[in-house]
């Protein structure tokens, strides 16, 4: 009997349920999806380190379930809201309190499982696409199949029972706290509306915010410059500051505009206006709280959204630059060329070498740099397609692909425009500084830069560290790697030391495989965005639903209000073009702040880092893909917002 | 004197051919501009029906209504809400006032959706306010006032605009009767001062005493009418009490 009055509950009561069965349906949907793609054997077997992306997956999916578990319960308390009513008839009728907790328990079990199956069948056709996505990103020939996990699958349902459950315990909790007599008359209530700051008081809050947003600005900068443990308290502060700043400003600052708009005669008695800002400026007033936090809330997701697909899509364009040659060795030892003679038949064995090169850093003492010869430096230039280059006499240049050391290294040569290499003085006097992508932290440098010096001074130098280069047939296999350090490590390897050399207390030695480096690296790149796009879409996603019942939850006293409008004249139209302005504003002030952030984030980042991502227009491209996914997801929440809104209230 | 409203044979039934419920059956009659018609008759009588009809938020089934010559059953829906603001005054048990807007906002309201010129709104609003006395609270939000002085400023929103007929659909409905009687010795001034035709609904003897007229109904038909001419109140209130003491029913219906 309770089995079909609930699901006749259900059907009655589809209008209420409509944002939260899609809330559910899309968590499921992309919690099932991202595991499945981080259970999937074709994945993880792409790289060695792609269980990072499983790991970091499931970690997000935890967190999800946390948070999601409270827009359950905000959702489950605003259905009950609605159907208040109804439980009172039912007391009324002598139902007891546990029956009717049973009755909405069964109602939400088949939303829930409804959802649930939703949830699942549309992730097994988005885990397919993403598997695509990453196969894509790998270069790696592929199909579109729908991808169904066991793993993901139990994951899912475990995560769904904590999400659900908990929603489910606090709105039986909430049932059975109710009295009859509240649940009869609580339309009637009187609507309270907080009182209102006085105008000067907002304006100095207003402007207590800003400063601690300029402050909180300040010290960000301030934290990212210094180096040491120092750093995390401005950045914790800082962080502080830019919350609570952005936080009252949201609470003011619309507050403000509305009085301030109030004031003006003209724009007040015009039309419907005066109904419109009571509307929102109650709205504001009592869910200021909210949209502040959904706007803070918007930005996060936005901009770890931006941030994982740049910086991951970044590190693909540039990972070749990072790994400019098949394979380099860098041992900080003082070794003949022959010690490598062992390891370049070793390596030929595994993948036929083309050509090989073997070269020394100089310790240009007291410059805390090496220095390169010039014709090694030439030599490697052309094994990457650069253009040689020459010295005149006297002259030095220096070579730095890393950017952030570069003011420093123009500052040291303003300071020191001439330095004395063995006994020769040589200048800089255009100051070049080269900065062709050549990885010369290690290969042509052990300090991220090089002084590259005419041949006859650098060999009069100590050379303390030995480099080799190997360019191979198929460019190599990323196997090669552990197999190079296994050989130097091995008994087969007979390093031998230049004459009158000792070993120094500690060697240094480093193996660079480029096809081992290009597959962690896409591990690395797709950890980061898929990780980033998974939580910030969770995040838009709770969001948003908190925001439609925000403004749902008020449907009673909109329904009186617009009703009010009706008798005194408004036309249908009108009340219409009123919902649609009054909804349209109050899903619009939370996307002010992510707004203004994710445009300064992108020019931001197109000023400082544009130059160094070597994929031209691959900022504003990124950035307008976490605009049109933010969109997308947003314009679905207003629209059924909007509808379910005006079906109430028309 | 003009007359303001005519009822043409005016019926209204619910429910379809099996099931048909006659809410007003076959009424008609007329009121002329600056009178004070109250219309009695106990729950179910279909006084709200009539007065639904005649705001144009319901529809008739058959008949015809004319408010200052125009045939409101004949106007076309979307101009409706126009003919409302621009002809009628509503005055509701529930007060239905906007909990968002201050009292002064409320009553300005109904003047910025009639388009009138925004610098003379807050002119307007005070001198209402200054007539129903009200100008004390006028900064205040609704749930901050009394119940009657809500309905006071209900009433000023109804009538602003100048309405050709003021609608109170049982005004004194949620009033205690303090507030009850300052509010129907208001309408008494509106109607005698201002010369506002009032059209008013109620189910209480005391209410329809300040009326001038008052038209009884019973199961949706004109039962009977008194004026009240040159009576004093409290002689036109017992001659009501009796009017409806014979509307109740004598012995003979008790079977």
């Amino acid at each position: 009997m309770y089995l079909k009055l609930a699901l006749q509950n259900v059907k009655r009561s589809a209008k209420d349920y409509v944002i939260y069965f899609i809330t559910i349906v899309l968590i499921v949907m992309l919690m099932y999806s991202f595991l499945a793609l981080g259970f999937s054997t074709d994945i993880t077997s792409m790289s060695e380190n792609m269980s990072i992306l499983t790991t970091g997956i499931t970690a997000l999916s935890v967190v999800a379930t946390l948070i999601s578990s409270f827009i359950v319960s905000y959702a489950v308390r605003f259905i009950l809201g609605q159907r208040k009513k109804e439980f009172a008839a039912y007391e009324l009728l002598g139902m007891e309190i546990g029956s009717i907790q049973k009755l909405f328990l069964i109602e939400n079990t088949v939303i829930g499982t409804a959802a649930f199956l939703s949830g699942i069948s549309l992730g097994t056709v988005l885990a397919g696409i993403l598997t695509q996505l990453v196969k894509n990103i790998f270069d790696v020939p592929h199909s579109y199949h729908a991808s169904f996990s066991k793993q993901a699958l139990v994951l899912t349902i475990l995560f769904f029972i904590l999400m659900y459950g908990t929603g489910m315990v606090r709105a039986v909790h909430i049932i059975r706290r109710e009295k009859i007599v509240d649940l009869l008359y609580d339309s009637r209530k009187n609507e309270v509306i907080s009182k209102q700051k006085r105008s000067s008081l907002q304006l100095v809050l207003v402007i207590c915010s800003v400063a601690a947003v300029i402050t909180g600005m300040v010290l960000i900068r301030k934290g990212l410059s210094i180096q040491t443990n120092t750093a995390w308290s401005y950045l914790i502060g800082s962080t502080a500051l830019l919350l609570a700043g952005v936080y009252e400003i949201y609470r003011c600052f619309p507050v403000m505009l509305i009085t301030f708009a109030k004031r003006k005669k003209r724009i007040l008695y015009s039309k419907c206006n005066l109904f419109y800002f009571g509307q929102i400026g109650h709205r504001i007033q009592s869910c200021g709280r909210v949209m502040a936090i959904t706007a803070i809330l918007f930005t996060l997701s936005l901009a770890a959204m931006f941030i994982g697909l740049v910086m991951g899509a970044g590190y693909k364009a540039n990972m070749k630059a990072s790994y400019p040659y098949d394979t380099g060795v860098a041992i900080d030892a003082p070794l003949t060329r022959n010690s490598f003679d062992g390891l370049i038949s070793f390596v030929d064995e595994k993948c036929p070498v083309q050509k090989e090169m073997i070269y020394y850093l100089y310790d240009a003492n007291g410059y805390s740099a090496d220095a390169l010869a010039l014709s090694d430096y030439n030599t490697l230039r052309s094994i990457l397609g650069f253009k040689k280059t020459e010295l005149p006499n006297g002259q030095y240049l220096v070579h730095c692909d890393t950017w952030t050391y570069t003011e420093d290294i123009k500052a040291a040569m303003k300071t020191r425009p001439k330095i004395t290499l063995a006994g020769v003085t040589l200048e800089n006097p255009q100051g070049r500084i080269y900065e062709e992508a050549m990885e010369q932290y290690r290969m042509a440098g052990t300090n991220g830069y090089v002084l590259v010096v005419p041949d006859h001074v650098a060999q009069k130098l100590p050379a303390n560290k030995i480099r080799l280069v190997m360019q191979l047939e198929n460019g190599g296999i990323p196997e090669l790697r552990s197999e190079i350090r296994g050989y130097l490590h091995s008994e087969q390897w007979h390093p031998e030391l230049q004459a009158g050399t000792i070993w120094p207390d500690h060697v240094t030695m480093g193996v660079t495989v480029q096809a081992w480096g290009i597959s962690n690296s896409l591990t690395g790149f797709t950890s980061i965005s898929f990780c980033g796009l998974y939580l910030s879409i969770i995040f838009i996603l709770l969001s948003c639903t908190v925001l439609a019942f925000e403004q749902l939850s008020a449907l009673d006293h909109n329904r009186r209000s617009y009703q009010s409008l009706g008798r005194i004249g408004v036309s249908e139209e009108m009340q219409r073009k009123l919902i649609h302005r009054e909804l349209s504003t109050f899903f619009l002030i939370p996307l002010i702040l992510p707004a203004v952030v994710i445009f300064v984030l992108m020019a931001g980042a197109q000023t400082l880092y544009g130059a160094y991502i070597l994929q031209k227009g691959l900022i504003p491209f990124y950035g307008f893909i976490t605009i049109s996914v933010f969109a997308m997801i947003y314009f679905v929440y207003y629209e059924a917002a909007y509808s379910l809104f005006k079906r109430n209230i028309l | 004197m003009n007359e303001i409203l005519k009822l043409d044979h005016i019926q209204k039934y619910y429910g379809n051919q099996g099931n048909l419920t006659k809410a007003v059956h076959d009424i008609s009659f007329s009121v002329n501009e600056g009178e004070f018609v109250a219309i009695m008759g106990a729950s179910g009588s279909g006084k709200t029906t009539l007065l639904n009809c005649i705001s144009t938020i319901d529809t008739v089934s058959a008949g015809h209504i004319f408010l200052d010559g125009t045939d409101v059953t004949e106007i076309r829906n979307q101009a409706l809400a126009r003919f409302r603001r621009e002809n009628l005054g509503f005055v509701f048990q529930d007060f239905n006032l906007l909990d968002t807007l201050t009292v002064s906002e409320n009553i300005a309201l109904a003047l910025t959706i009639n388009h009138t010129p925004a610098e003379q709104v807050d002119a307007k609003v005070l001198e209402i306010a200054q007539t129903l006395s009200i100008t004390d609270i006028l900064d205040k939000y609704p749930y901050q006032v009394s119940g009657g002085q809500k309905q006071r400023c209900a009433c000023a929103r109804a009538i602003i605009n100048k309405p050709k007929l003021l609608l109170a659909d049982e005004p004194t409905g949620s009033l205690d009767s303090h507030s009850a009687q300052m509010l129907l010795r208001t309408m008494q001034s509106i109607n005698e001062q201002s010369g506002a035709t009032i059209l008013m609904v109620t189910h209480d003897a005391f209410s329809a005493s300040y009326a001038g007229r008052i038209l009884f109904l019973r199961d949706g038909r004109i039962f009977t009418e008194i004026l009240k001419g040159s009576d004093s109140r409290k002689a036109f209130f017992e001659k009501i009490i009796d009017v409806l003491t014979m509307l109740g029913g004598g012995a003979g219906d008790v079977s």
